[in-house]
């Protein structure tokens, strides 16, 4: 298991934004303290995610930054990890 | 206005709860907010300065903290430190619009304070969660600023959190009294907090977010060196749903669904028929999981499909 942490600036503030994921070996993502635009991103890269997507769909209109290979196993699914 | 929570009651459940919570300020009892907003009332008071009021006297309350049911009794403007180690001053280690809450919450502006009154070693903020002197210092004023921005973009609500902001009460007051008046705000919490927050939450959260970790006290000890967790969280439970809109989460951990997720199910089953509750399977090994065999994995798929169908078979009102 693979633990990221990503920073992304927000696009309107300048400011940090944080997301961590953790990337499992079949393939799953779970993702914590998930921003609208991370969800924009992993929302292009399994756009039949239904967790992402019904996530994603309510976020501001962020251009997600794609610009590598999906990270997401074909059929994979992510879930949610929650704020403890 | 009969709310929903209030017709889920059951006559038993009244006289269980026997929830008669008294304003702080002059002793009358409280009223939901839902009441003390409505226009042209003389016992109207808005929001903003029911919370300016509330958070001087938890200021004061410092001196002898008992916010949480640690009922520490410490003096905190004096540099005393109880269980959780807060002192008078709070920090805060993240703050940002988010979407990984409820769906009918999101997206949420968050902002989570430092320091926490349990020791859940599977805590995926445990390093700040741990530690109130994580972060950075908490400027209601600032903070508000950035939450009213955040409304006026993409944000539907606005959440405080932690680690666990019960311990920071009087922050969190005064940051409630700068939002606006139409804000919809979030409490999550961890359900520990005392009958003297309560009285000073009365009425200043549309939702409470609370989360109902074990299943019994024997988890509780060993996981989160939280002694008669049970009763806390119940209490807790029972006064949140009789006073605010409440959404209980569970986070399903590894090897627990047996000894917690089902007591938990069952309680909230014969308890609170009908509550949101958001069983959460996204757990990773987090923080000092390790120390625990059990909780250095993440949820089974049939672990996972044994708590939905638990959840089904109790007719849980399950929303993601």
């Amino acid at each position: 298991m693979k633990k990221r942490r990503t920073k992304k600036n927000c696009e309107s503030s300048g400011e940090s934004q944080v997301s961590e994921l953790l990337i499992l070996p079949d393939g799953q993502i779970l993702v914590h303290n998930l921003t609208p635009a991370f969800a924009g991103l992993l929302h292009e890269l399994n756009p039949d995610d239904e967790h992402i997507s019904s996530r994603s769909s309510r976020r501001n209109e962020v251009k997600a930054d794609v610009t590598r290979p999906p990270l997401l196993r074909s059929g994979a699914a992510s879930h949610l990890s929650p704020h403890l | 206005m009969i709310c929903a929570a209030q017709e889920r009651r059951s006559p038993a459940r009244r006289e269980e709860v026997g929830v008669q919570s008294r304003n702080v300020r002059d002793g009358s009892e409280s009223t939901p907010k839902r009441e003390f907003q409505h226009a042209g009332s003389e016992t109207a008071a808005p929001r903003s300065v029911l919370a300016r009021e509330r958070a001087r006297i938890a200021r004061a309350m410092l001196a002898d903290c008992r916010f949480c049911a640690h009922d520490c009794r410490v003096n905190r403007l004096a540099g005393e430190n109880g269980l959780c180690h807060a002192g008078a001053e709070a920090r805060f280690f993240s703050a940002q619009i988010e979407v990984s809450d409820e769906l009918e919450l999101i997206p949420t502006f968050a902002a989570a304070l430092s320091g926490c009154d349990l020791r859940c070693d599977f805590c995926i903020t445990g390093a700040s969660s741990w530690n109130p002197r994580a972060g950075t210092g908490f400027d209601p004023h600032a903070m508000a600023a950035k939450a009213r921005v955040a409304l006026q973009g993409s944000a539907r609500t606005i959440m405080v959190l932690g680690g666990e902001p019960t311990i920071h009460l009087p922050v969190a007051l005064e940051f409630v009294s700068l939002l606006p008046e139409t804000a919809r705000l979030i409490w999550k919490t961890n359900a520990h907090g005392s009958a003297q927050a309560h009285e000073l939450l009365d009425g200043m959260f549309d939702v409470w977010l609370a989360d109902f970790k074990f299943g019994n006290d024997a988890c509780a000890q060993r996981l989160a060196k939280t002694p008669d967790y049970l009763r806390g969280v119940k209490d807790n439970l029972l006064w949140a749903d009789d006073h605010s809109e409440l959404i209980v989460r569970h986070l399903l951990m590894p090897g627990h669904v047996e000894c917690c997720w089902q007591p938990v199910a069952e309680w909230l089953a014969a308890n609170l028929p009908g509550v949101k509750v958001n069983l959460r399977s996204g757990f990773w090994p987090a923080w000092q999981a390790a120390r625990h065999a059990e909780l250095r994995r993440t949820v089974s798929g049939p672990e996972s499909a044994r708590a939905v169908d638990l959840a089904q078979r109790l007719g849980l009102n399950l929303i993601s």
